[in-house]
């Protein structure tokens, strides 16, 4: 709650406008009591002329007019409260995912994350469309109209002070004694509103298994069970505004008999100021009653703004960088890296050096840290203690775009935008490559042939996440990107099972190719690739545990050949 | 709608109770407010006490009956709301039931079923703010309408008009621009959508290739873009609703002047007054809401359009024949090409290949290389197009999908769990599947669940490797003599998956099989073998011969070899 109300009173102008409009609000009402009574007391009692009440009606025209615009001014500075915060909030939620890798990277929450950007986002909408305005003007109007009475007749306004308290009490009484059963059934809510849509998921498998007439019973079964609980809930909110209206009945009433008797038997009060009170009474207690709702639509929101922080408080962990230009093939060093997500995998110590245009291959057991230490190597993460040094200076200290201009990354599932396969590998280049380029870039990552089935051949859009084409397609994709970049570095996590066999000998030949010029480090999952390395680091439990060349580690390290044989005996 | 219509009025007495206790609550109201404003001005001519007592018990009366039936009303309505949900989801499920699951061939991402929920619910709508709402506005405006008659034909026409405005004209001219905005508001809102999931699934590349700030911008543009056009649609609704508010405060102040104006030239009675003033303002009270009547119509107009478009399909043929006796039947592809809806490679060329019946049989082949295809084609979830496919003798296309399904021990790449117990997953298989079997299945699969134990919503607490065993245990229970195995194993480790090839092979003895699998180990014991690649058979025989031939199998064998973990 304390977020939603901070991001509201954040715009002071608006907070501001609904309060004006809200007193304002608050006087026209009475304004328009006040010339209705008028008008009708000159006609019906004064028997006065037509003529001799126009005025008067203009006046009641005049405020009528004026409620209505500011019902419409309050309605549409909600609406545009909500816009400001949304814009805001989404603002603020992708400024956090942007700077803060380590988060975005797990891909397993990335549909999560737009869920939270989507529905959480728009589920506060109601807090500020609704809510506030009418938190406001609930909390405004009815003073006005008690002041207005009390100022015409003080005991109506007495029987409105006496009686208001009980409609938050009533609220507060009804709230606490339900909070709990509804938080209980709202958890056996969602369990039968699941249940529809696990039916339909499953509904190849009922049909698979020759059950699925079956389920017709169990879907009316669930959706009447979702009925019992929903009304059970909905019992509770109803019966409250019952008592709420015999309340305000009840109250009018009072009020009503009151100023009847006096009118009647004691003579001590006019028609128009009995008229007056009699036409503002239900005013007073209808904002009362608002102000009752508008906390119910405010819970609503509670929810959603509870998701949102949780986006928005996690560790800020912005990678650095300076303004040094980092040179063609510089070296590479990790001194002392750390790193660990959460309470999840951690690299501890790592120590290593890298020579330009030399060949690393990294191994190791799954979990033991590969992936992370070239998302650290790449500049993706910043090791959370050491040094990742680039000719020997700091990393820090060069320039992001310098950086990654020379570097290439192929990971083990290349995301490919929805747009063509020329847009796709284009992301890599720097400056404008001629169609030639790409086309040079396409035949050397072996797309040539691929691209030549397709009618529109490299103008064919491939869709959201690459759908259309298969895994080893995509490796390829990403392959013509790293030919055009012509990067001094080049980042390869290799495929962990067996593409097709193409695939595989383009993606060696095209790291051969690579290598020529860059510096290559390789999550290694084929003996050719450790074969050929200059140098293999073996990591174990986020350490390095040994390095070497292939025959060196062979000779060294029991976990390393164990590892190799076991692979090479499948 | 129609069909809409004949769903809801299976509810007929909800429904009409709660027009009833809609039309009492509305008419208890008016007549409360008129009452009152009689009161006061009857009081006013100083009549005797007991006017004034016997006009306070009738208020009092009236407020009761107005709280009690607008509870009435709202209770009905919402429980009438909640059970015609239920016969929706119902008549919904009678009619995507025999289309699936081919269904979900065609819409393949799976936000289908999503919306289909989505709408679902949305419709619940259609009684609650569509239908009912307007009927009750209508009764109890003409009984209103009929009352003030009585004094004033003028009076009753005012009100009249204002009810033709608020209740329609406003409302239905309004509908036409409230169409448009909330096209707008989609329209941004599926962009944010895609543009963040981009975000999010691509980071690494973007970043890696200086592009993140750009793509923030630009998601960021729409966020804004978003934003704006739901404020348009904000707008426009607090637009609507003033526009409504204000003609009904307008007539409300025609019906005073007019009737001041009565009173004054001699044909009203000034005590009248008030009373027909006070009835005006409340009976439009009714009216105001219906300035959002558009949008929920619209709403519930495309909802229950695109969930009929779903189901509108027509059903396929039927087909004739059956596989009745329960054998190992053989199967066969005779040069089969097939493209799925709406792609441009095909996914299938040229293929043809047998099963004998009783044989067992790999097909072994890259992501993509069109295996899972055959077993589409198989289970009849798409049609052939070209080529033929033989289940015994007998061409695919002539025999009941629901006859293949019953002969045929299917397991899927992802199979679907259902929330509840592991008993109620099992016991899925077959009708009369005893507890003591259950519990046999699950020992040979090596899961220690026992047959109480929970299923949570999606299966998600049970792990990959014990969903494939679940799924193996559940086809092991079902007995059909045709075996479909899409990579059954791929979350098993190698000595596990060995065992559990094992005991596939000891269930499947006497049947026909057929095993999709990407690796390429526990394939000695296949007795053929059929190799994939880009949609067509690369290379098919015994492992035996595929080795001794040092052809593709070959290469992949020696590929697998390269691989370490």
């Amino acid at each position: 709650m304390k977020e939603l109300q901070n991001w509201a009173f954040a715009q002071k102008g608006i907070i501001g406008a609904l309060v004006g409009l809200s007193v304002l609000l608050g006087t026209v009402i009475t304004g328009q009591a006040y010339f209705l009574v008028h008008a009708v007391d000159a006609v019906f009692l004064q028997e006065k002329a037509f003529q001799a009440i126009i005025p008067l009606l203009g006046f009641l025209l005049g405020t009528m007019a004026v409620r209505v615009f500011i019902t419409y001014m309050n309605a549409r500075l909600g609406v545009k409260l909500a816009a400001i915060v949304k814009r805001h909030v989404r603002t603020l939620l992708l400024h956090k995912w942007t700077s803060n890798p380590i988060q975005t990277a797990i891909q397993g929450q990335s549909g999560g994350k737009v869920t939270v950007m989507m529905e959480a986002v728009d589920s506060i909408d109601s807090y500020y469309r609704e809510y506030m305005p009418q938190v406001i003007k609930a909390s405004i109007v009815p003073l006005i109209v008690l002041a207005a009475v009390s100022y015409t007749h003080i005991w109506s306004g007495v029987i409105m002070m006496i009686t208001a308290p009980f409609i938050p009490l009533f609220y507060i009484i009804i709230g606490i004694k339900t909070q709990k059963k509804s938080e209980e059934q709202l958890g056996q809510l969602a369990a039968f509103s699941g249940q529809f849509l696990d039916t339909l998921q499953g509904l190849q498998t009922l049909k698979l298994f020759g059950r699925s007439a079956r389920q017709r019973e169990e879907i009316q079964r669930s959706s009447l069970g979702f009925r019992e609980a929903t009304m059970d809930i909905l019992k509770i909110a109803f019966t409250s505004t019952l008592m709420l209206e015999f309340i305000s009945t009840l109250s009018i009433g009072l009020i009503a008999l009151e100023i009847g008797l006096r009118l009647v038997v004691f003579d001590s009060i006019s028609f128009v100021s009995a008229f007056f009170v009699l036409v503002l009474a239900p005013e007073y207690y209808t904002a009362l009653k608002e102000l009752g709702a508008a906390f119910h639509t405010g819970r609503g929101s509670l929810g959603a703004s509870e998701k949102i922080k949780e986006e928005l408080q996690t560790d800020d962990h912005a990678v650095q960088w300076g303004i040094k230009e980092v040179t063609a093939q510089p070296s590479l060093a990790l001194e002392n890296v750390e790193f660990r997500y959460g309470d999840g995998f951690a690299v501890k110590t790592v120590n290593f050096r890298i020579e330009p245009g030399a060949r690393v291959a990294i191994v190791g057991a799954t979990g033991s840290g590969k992936t992370t230490l070239l998302n650290i190597v790449a500049g993706l993460f910043d090791p959370l203690a050491g040094e990742v040094l680039v000719d020997g200076q700091p990393r820090h200290q060069f320039s992001e775009a310098s950086w990654f201009e020379q570097i290439s990354y192929i990971s083990q599932v290349p995301y490919l935008f929805s747009g063509t396969i020329e847009e796709n590998i284009l992301l890599g280049a720097v400056g404008q490559p001629t169609r030639e380029e790409v086309e040079e870039a396409v035949r050397k990552a072996g797309l040539k042939e691929m691209i030549g089935e397709l009618k529109q051949g490299l103008d064919t859009s491939v869709g959201e996440a690459g759908r259309g084409l298969s895994g080893g397609e995509k490796q390829r994709v990403a392959l013509a990107r790293a030919f055009l970049k012509k990067p001094s570095l080049v980042l390869f996590d290799e495929p962990t099972t067996g593409l097709d066999l193409k695939t595989e000998q383009i993606l060696q030949r095209s790291i051969d190719e690579l290598a020529e010029t860059a510096t290559v480090i390789t999550v290694a999952h084929r003996l050719h690739t450790i074969q050929q390395a200059d140098v293999i680091f073996l990591m174990k439990r986020g350490e390095v545990e040994a390095a070497g060349t292939h025959t060196e580690l062979l000779d060294t390290s029991e976990t390393y050949r164990l590892m190799v044989q076991g692979g090479g005996a499948q | 709608m129609k069909r809409l219509i004949d769903i809801m009025m299976e509810e007929k007495r909800d429904v009409l109770l709660s027009v009833l206790f809609g039309v009492l609550a509305g008419l208890t109201s008016v007549a409360l407010f008129g009452l009152s404003g009689f009161m006061i001005s009857k009081s006013a001519l100083q009549p005797p006490l007991y006017i004034i007592t016997i006009m306070t018990a009738l208020l009092k009366l009236f407020g009761a009956a107005k709280a009690g039936s607008r509870y009435a009303e709202r209770y009905v309505s919402h429980r009438a709301t909640f059970t015609i949900l239920s016969n929706l989801r119902v008549s919904f499920y009678e009619k995507l039931e025999p289309l699936a699951p081919r269904i979900f061939g065609k819409y393949r991402s799976g936000d289908l079923l999503a919306r289909i929920v989505g709408d679902v619910e949305t419709l619940q709508n259609f009684f609650l703010r569509v239908f009912y709402p307007p009927l009750v506005l209508v009764i109890v405006f003409l009984s209103t309408v009929l009352f003030t008659m009585f004094y004033s034909v003028w009076i009753a026409l005012v009100l009249l008009a204002g009810l033709l405005f608020t209740g329609f004209i406003i409302p239905g001219l309004l509908s036409l621009k409230q169409r448009n905005v909330m096209r707008g508001v989609r329209a941004k809102r599926a962009q944010l959508s895609t543009e963040t999931t981009e975000l999010l699934y691509g980071f690494r590349d973007l970043k890696l290739h200086q592009k993140l700030d750009k793509k923030q911008g630009q998601l960021l543009e729409m966020a804004n873009s978003y934003a704006g056009e739901q404020e348009k649609e904000g707008v426009q609704a607090a637009a609507s609703q003033s526009l409504n508010a204000a003609a009904a405060l307008f007539v409300s102040f025609m019906v005073l002047v007019l009737g001041a104006y009565f009173v004054t030239i001699g044909e009203l009675d000034g005590l009248l007054l008030a009373m027909l003033v006070m009835i005006s303002l409340t009976v439009f009270d009714n009216a105001v809401p219906m300035a959002l009547f558009p949008a929920h119509f619209e709403e519930t107009r495309q909802a229950s359009s695109r969930l009929f478009s779903v189901v509108d399909e027509p059903a396929p043929a039927p087909k004739k024949q059956r596989l009745d006796e329960e054998r190992a039947f053989s199967i066969e592809l005779k040069n089969v090409t097939f493209t799925y809806p709406g792609e441009e490679r095909p996914a299938l060329q040229d293929v043809s290949f047998k099963l004998p019946a009783g044989t067992k049989t790999a097909i072994v082949g890259p992501s993509g290389s069109g295996k899972s295809t055959v077993l589409q084609l198989l289970l009849d979830m798409y049609a052939v197009e070209h080529g033929d496919l033989f289940i015994g003798e007998t061409s695919i296309r002539d025999i009941q999908s629901e006859s293949i399904w019953s002969q045929t021990n299917v397991m899927l790449q992802a199979n679907h769990f259902f929330y509840g117990t592991i008993k109620d997953n099992l016991q899925i298989a077959r009708e009369d599947v005893t507890d003591e079997e259950m519990k046999e299945a699950l020992r040979v699969v090596e899961l220690p669940f026992s047959l109480d134990d929970p299923v949570l919503e999606g299966a998600e607490n049970v792990s990959g490797g014990e969903k494939q065993r679940l799924a193996l245990a559940r086809v092991l229970l079902k007995r059909a003599r045709i075996w479909l195995l899409d990579e059954p194993s791929s979350s098993l480790d190698v000595l596990t998956e060995g065992r559990m090839f094992n005991h596939l092979l000891k269930a499947a003895e006497k049947d026909t099989l057929l095993l999709i699998s990407h690796r390429l180990t526990g394939l000695e014991k296949m007795d053929q073998i059929i190799v994939m690649e880009n949609g067509r058979i690369a290379e098919a025989g015994s492992f035996g011969e595929l080795m001794a031939k040092q052809g593709y199998f070959y290469e992949l064998k020696q590929m697998e070899r390269q691989v370490i973990e």
